[in-house]
């Protein structure tokens, strides 16, 4: 247990995530108490004073990206909750939607009536197979127990969700991008302004969520924004899911209390590195997210904060731990290969950079280095910052910089002596 | 009126514009490519970065004006990124610039010269991709030269409304390709395209490696397909240009059409018709006068011209809407009180073509009647009893539905079985060899230059009316 939890309540068995077992757990009693004691706005303002950052890699604040959106605008609104899980090395919305997806539509619910939403969406991404079938039963439960669709228990409340599934693009992970796959279009990112809240899927106001930010809603609305506060750190309020992967003992989902210490993490609740060996550095929120080294973390706690603080984010809660004696070469032409891949070719930097980077990681890799290629791969993560449609082109950037500021030495080694300082390996050694 | 400073200058801009409209009113250029004022904003290319004071760079065609902010067009930052993007840009380019037909007029070239002028960075191969794939009839699609502007999709998307256009695949292998089931060549405004492509990806067929542009110039002038009016450009060799090695028909070619912009009559675009001027201008030339079909000098033929006329009972005279408002005005004042006149439908819709729909192209295939039926009247050609002289100005009208025996003076330009047929055939002068106006449906008058000399043995009809007005053995 790293601390306390908010999301991880319950043993996960065959059927936790059934209404039955839902409703057993006090399930739907945050929708009932929305819908009967509270005004719209109160729900929105509750959102707010809990100081919910938005779980899906950017730590937008939800309670003010819903404060933009007009209830009385005379426009219909949409929410949506972003299913596309797709960050290297995250997988704790997966979490949510196999083992309780209905808090996520209790949740939406509870968004939608705040928000004046008449149809609802969840975004899945199309690999997830049990989580859309979770989450599919879980929206047939709903709607047979009444919770979707007119008349939302007894009240004037009406509300409809749709499932859809995605076609397996990163970039349509991206809020925008997202909005055009749901539409029907090629998952191309948009330019802001204007801003989804003013003007989303199909023009209208639009609220793009995080599935686990969503899912975080009934229970603030239930239990009070204040008592939401008390768990994690003053700037970091709650938890966070984190899925742990790499060179780790024990990988999977963790929930963890923002502020808890990193190492004690690692060591205590995810059993440490294999073959106890020191870890070389760590990815702290998908690939994303600048790496950390072992060192840098040593005396870190997992909150947004501190991670600013380093440098770093901790972006969708995605962690890869890399053990020393892993080849950072071959680390970061994985990264590059797979920015490459996802490019939407919408913009110019991104559509060519991640190209260009990932040639000249091949070049390296295949003992074909220049001297020049370090500053190569400096100039083009430069110029991709901050001149791209989306952050995807930043964050290749930032993903290759990390890796390069702080392992420059083997980059060096590999041009200059034609192959790896350590043997050119990703896997985790038993012993060096 | 938000108060904006763009490199230092105040500038009153108006709400609702963005930062590059401002600027181009005022003068300050900001290079761009897919940028296009007439297409939606799609913010892609990136080349209009600028900088904001306290904000840093963003693109200048999606920045709305807010009250006071500090624009600047070419800090240091905003030259850097704008070489890094060209960088980018040309990383995939082929730079074959050498047997690329947009050499000359490219706006990657000119922004490479202008903002870059460096060797590519890169030293790993280009991406590879498709050369000269088959868009449609009338076009070809170089994808690596194609720098991804989109320009060419939201055309057929928001002003041809084809759809017919649309990127497949991602990243840098992402190409422009045909939607399934709506095949380009069905859209009539297809050719526009390659006008808006800022490189040189999207080729014309027709125009494919005829000329340098260079070579060429454009003549301002009107397109004569419909009676919309359409103005264009008509590129031709320049005079220096026109070369004694070369066939002489290539020095006095139409090399291409291009729009010209016009916002009272056509904005930016013409339709494909407009392009095959060509097709129009150079058939076979009739370049002699002739008695029935004998060739004859002009003072012969005009005499005899005039012997009829001045013979006749009642003449009449089927009048050309493609003749120029001087031409119908000319025929008004010198022979308009000999000839009962009336308006004759030079062209036809030609098989395939579209009629009419609510962009551009207009029902009426001609570009005059509207000048025309304000001299002569809106009544079909009909010839009253007594008609002995019949004056056809123009292709168009079958010769079998003349009066059996009426005399026939004809005045053609091109080489036509009728002109034989006539008692006596004058040839005349086509748009591109004079000056003059065409009065389009709405009443806008829109005026041609000429783009070659005369061909040698025609008048211009202008002439021929008044010497055939003169009393006697008047020469032009």
């Amino acid at each position: 247990m790293a601390g306390r939890q908010l999301l991880m309540t319950f043993p996960v068995t065959a059927t936790s995530h059934s209404l039955a077992e839902y409703l057993a757990r006090g399930g739907y009693v945050a929708l009932a108490k929305t819908l009967r004691e509270m005004k719209p706005q109160d729900v929105v303002k509750e959102v707010a004073a809990s100081g919910l950052q938005g779980r899906g890699g950017a730590s937008f604040e939800v309670g003010r990206k819903w404060q933009v959106v007009q209830y009385d605008d005379g426009h219909p609104h949409y929410l949506i909750a972003n299913a596309d899980e797709g960050e290297p090395g995250t997988f704790k919305d997966r979490w949510i939607l196999e083992n309780n997806p209905h808090v996520l539509l209790e949740s939406m619910l509870i968004a939608s009536y705040a928000l004046n939403v008449r149809n609802c969406f969840v975004y899945i991404r199309g690999e997830f197979d049990l989580p859309y079938r979770r989450l599919a039963g879980a929206v047939e439960e709903a709607y047979a127990a009444g919770y979707f669709g007119r008349n939302v228990l007894g009240t004037d409340f009406a509300c409809d969700i749709v499932v859809y599934r995605g076609a397996g693009a990163y970039v349509a992970g991206e809020a925008s991008g997202l909005i055009a796959s749901l539409e029907g279009k090629k998952s191309y990112p948009r330019n802001r302004p204007p801003r989804l809240t003013v003007r989303g899927l199909y023009q209208q106001p639009t609220v793009v969520n995080n599935v686990e930010s969503l899912s975080n809603v009934a229970g603030i609305v239930l239990h009070g924004a204040a008592a939401f506060r008390t768990v994690g750190t003053a700037k970091s309020p709650g938890t966070r899911l984190i899925s742990i992967s790499g060179h780790i003992n024990r990988p999977g989902v963790y929930e963890v209390e923002c502020g808890y210490p990193w190492m004690k993490f690692l060591e205590e609740d995810c059993g440490g590195v294999p073959g106890a060996r020191p870890i070389k550095c760590v990815v702290p929120g998908g690939v994303s997210s600048k790496v950390l080294t072992g060192a840098e973390i040593k005396e870190l706690v997992l909150s947004h904060e501190a991670l600013w603080d380093a440098g770093s984010t901790m972006g969708s809660g995605g962690m890869i731990v890399i053990a020393e004696g892993t080849c950072m070469v071959s680390l970061l032409q994985v990264i590059l290969r797979f920015y490459h891949h996802e490019s939407c070719g919408q913009c110019t930097p991104c559509r060519h950079g991640t190209g260009w980077m990932h040639r000249i990681i091949d070049r390296i890799v295949a003992g074909g280095g220049m001297p020049d290629d370090i500053d190569r791969l400096y100039y083009v993560s430069k110029f991709n910052d901050g001149t791209t449609i989306c952050g995807l082109g930043d964050a290749a950037g930032y993903a290759c910089t990390g890796i390069l500021d702080k392992f420059r030495d083997e980059f060096e080694y590999y041009i200059e002596h034609k192959r790896s300082k350590y043997g050119g390996s990703l896997e985790c050694l038993k012993s060096s | 009126m938000p108060e904006i400073f763009i490199n230092g200058q105040a500038i009153q801009a108006r709400d609702g514009q963005t930062v590059m409209d401002v600027a181009r009113e005022h003068g300050h250029f900001i290079p761009y490519f897919c940028w296009h004022p007439q297409l939606s904003t799609a913010g892609n290319c990136r080349m209009c970065l600028v900088e904001v004071e306290g904000r840093g760079l963003d693109i200048a065609c999606n920045m709305p004006v807010s009250k006071g902010m500090k624009v600047f067009t070419a800090s240091d930052d905003v030259k850097a990124h704008r070489k890094a993007i060209l960088q980018f840009i040309t990383l995939n380019h082929p730079v074959d610039c050498g047997i690329c037909d947009k050499a000359g007029e490219c706006t990657l070239q000119d922004y490479h010269y202008e903002y870059n002028g460096e060797h590519s960075l890169s030293r790993d191969e280009k991406v590879k991709s498709t050369k000269f794939y088959n868009l449609s009839n009338r076009i070809l699609l170089d994808n690596e030269r194609c720098i991804l502007c989109l320009r060419c999709t939201r055309f057929t998307h928001e002003v041809s409304k084809s759809m017919a256009l649309g990127v497949e695949r991602r990243g840098d292998v992402s190409n422009i390709r045909p939607v399934e089931d709506r095949p380009l060549s069905e859209d009539p405004y297809s050719d526009n395209i390659v006008d808006l492509c800022p490189v040189g990806a999207l080729l014309s067929r027709q125009f494919l490696h005829k000329s340098r542009v260079w070579f060429l110039q454009p003549t301002p002038s009107v397109c004569p397909r419909c009676s919309r009016g359409c103005s264009i450009q008509v590129w031709h060799r320049k005079q220096e240009w026109r070369l004694k090695a070369l066939d002489p028909r290539q020095n006095e070619s139409i090399a291409r059409v291009t729009p010209l912009e016009n916002p009272a009559v056509n904005g930016p675009w013409i339709c494909n018709v407009g392009r095959d001027l060509a097709q129009v201008f150079e058939r076979a030339r009739a370049d002699e006068p002739m008695l029935k079909g004998r060739p004859a000098g002009i003072a012969a033929a005009l005499d005899e011209a005039r012997r009829i006329i001045s013979t006749a009972r009642h003449c009449v005279a089927l009048v050309s809407n493609w003749g120029s408002n001087e031409e119908l005005e000319a025929f008004k004042r010198y022979l308009g009180e000999v000839f009962h006149g009336f308006v004759k439908q030079d062209w036809q819709p030609q098989p395939g073509e579209r009629i009419e729909d609510d962009l551009l192209i207009r029902s009426d295939k001609n570009p005059n009647t509207a000048r025309a039926r304000e001299l002569f009247g809106d009544d079909a050609p009909h010839f009253p009893e007594g008609t002995d002289v019949v004056l056809v100005w123009g292709e168009g009208f079958d010769f079998a539905q003349l009066p059996p025996r009426a005399r026939i003076i004809f005045l053609n330009s091109y080489l036509q079985p009728e002109n034989g047929h006539a008692d006596v055939f004058l040839p005349i002068s086509i748009q591109t060899e004079r000056a003059g106006h065409y009065t389009n449906f709405e009443g806008v008058v829109s005026a041609f230059e000429p783009c070659f000399e005369k061909k040698p043995g025609v008048s211009d009809a202008e002439a021929l009316f008044k010497a055939l007005a003169a009393p006697a053995r008047g020469h032009l």
